[in-house]
């Protein structure tokens, strides 16, 4: 199973990064929208409240814009009847899985130091606010790479993914902001709040495990 | 047996005007809140019933999933009718809440943990009918949204029992009477009770009718032309 889940890994990453066109427009986006908040605003500072909710909503539509992509790919070229014959469903749920979290901690690791210069963010417990972003990414890639096969798997037709996945995530989007919003405030920042995402990435990814299989497999 | 679940659903009949007598005439009003705590009567009992229909939602989909010889027939139909009652009964807990909240608080919505975890559910389940209309046709549809329905389901338990723990809340005792605990007098819980059951009874009537019609409609699409 292991050397299954590293070829589809190999795999994933080869198509990838021959057309780049998941990472590209998910940068792209997350860069603009930055930049936008950026120009809009003219350099007046916002409320930490304000702050750490602009981060969240740029990751999480950047995120959006790429993570159902590894799904989608496969049923637009085909390619899932291939992967269905030859490897285990587990083993792709594994590898799809692990991709998604590379690609939303490369989306995580470009646009936080970009909002961060740009938008002006004056962060003063630095662990708690990497490890707020690094524990929210993990959440939102978890939560989101069960639902982007079902999207896919119904076409993956315009925003469904953003309308099934939207909802799953809000109390992820809740905790990851207040977690984000304590690591820019004075005051000490609870630890809880990543102790509540991580749970939560657990917890979602033990079902989805168990689910993938019915959601995969045609019959 | 089925002669006596059909006595039993047909009670609803009765019970429901007992219930609206017992809410407006027989049960007293709470010391703080007067004759506005009467809609306790019914906004606790529709958001049981949400929760119930969810949780019989997921329970039915994980049946479906686990049923591979098909034993049980039209499993995911009945998953979807339990979740639609329990999204038209959510609607009904927020509105009626709503009000409640204007009477208790002043304004129709505060944002208050549960006003806020319910609004997560409602947008789960109109996800999940959203999911349902775009797999229309597909032969995955049955899995795949009950597979949605699952994750739903596990989710409930964060929304319905944690965050309204974890994050400081309007909601729960406070408004009930002046000492800021649940208390309430043998009537009242008697009427509690009684709704309780009423709507309890009332979401089995619909299920089982929603279900009745689902067979009818599966009937005539097998043999259109069965009523010449």
């Amino acid at each position: 199973m292991v050397r299954d889940i590293l070829r589809n890994l190999q795999k994933d990453f080869r198509v990838e990064f021959r057309s780049r066109f998941a990472v590209n427009i998910a940068v792209s986006f997350a860069g603009i929208v930055t930049i936008s908040i950026s120009l809009t605003a003219g350099g007046a500072p916002f409320p930490v409240k304000v702050q750490s909710i602009l981060l969240w909503v740029v990751l999480f539509f950047s995120a959006m814009n790429g993570l159902a992509h590894i799904f989608v790919r496969e049923e637009d070229q085909g390619t899932s009847l291939f992967l269905r014959i030859t490897r285990s469903a587990d083993s792709i749920y594994i590898s799809k899985f692990i991709f998604n979290q590379i690609f939303m901690m490369i989306i995580g690791t470009v646009v936080t130091p970009l909002f961060v210069f740009f938008v002006g963010v004056d962060v003063i417990h630095v662990l708690h606010f990497i490890m707020s972003v690094i524990a929210g990414g993990f959440s939102i890639a978890a939560s989101t790479t069960p639902l982007a096969a079902m999207a896919a798997k119904a076409g993956g037709k315009g925003s469904l993914f953003t309308i099934i996945s939207f909802p799953i995530l809000l109390p992820v989007l809740w905790i990851s902001i207040s977690s984000t919003a304590g690591a820019l405030n004075e005051a000490r920042p609870e630890s809880g709040t990543v102790i509540f995402l991580l749970a939560f990435s657990g917890f979602i990814t033990a079902i989805s495990i168990l689910l993938f299989r019915f959601i995969w497999l045609e019959n | 047996m089925k002669h006596v679940i059909n006595i039993a659903m047909k009670s609803v009949y009765v019970l429901m005007p007992v219930t609206i007598v017992m809410a407006f005439l027989w049960a007293p009003p709470a010391e703080l809140l007067g004759d506005y705590s009467r809609i306790i009567y019914f906004h606790v009992p529709l958001a049981w019933v949400s929760v119930l229909a969810f949780v019989v939602s997921g329970i039915l989909s994980v049946i479906f999933l686990l049923d591979k010889k098909n034993r049980f027939s039209g499993l995911d139909g009945k998953s979807f009718n339990s979740a639609a009652i329990g999204l038209a009964f959510t609607v009904c807990t927020v509105m009626t809440g709503s009000i409640w909240a204007k009477l208790s608080w002043g304004s129709f919505w505060n944002w208050d943990p549960r006003e806020t975890s319910i609004v997560f559910i409602l947008l789960i389940y109109i996800a999940y009918f959203c999911l349902q209309a775009a797999l229309a046709g597909k032969s995955s549809r049955g899995k795949i949204g009950s597979s949605y329905l699952i994750v739903a389901m596990a989710t409930l338990p964060f929304f319905v029992f944690l965050i309204p723990r974890i994050v400081w809340s309007l909601h729960p005792e406070t408004i009930i009477n002046v000492n800021r605990t649940i208390y309430m007098d043998d009537q009242m819980w008697i009427t509690l009770l009684t709704a309780l059951i009423s709507f309890s009874v009332l979401y089995v009537y619909l299920f089982n009718l929603m279900n009745r019609i689902m067979v009818l409609k599966h009937r005539i699409g097998e043999h259109p032309h069965a009523a010449d």
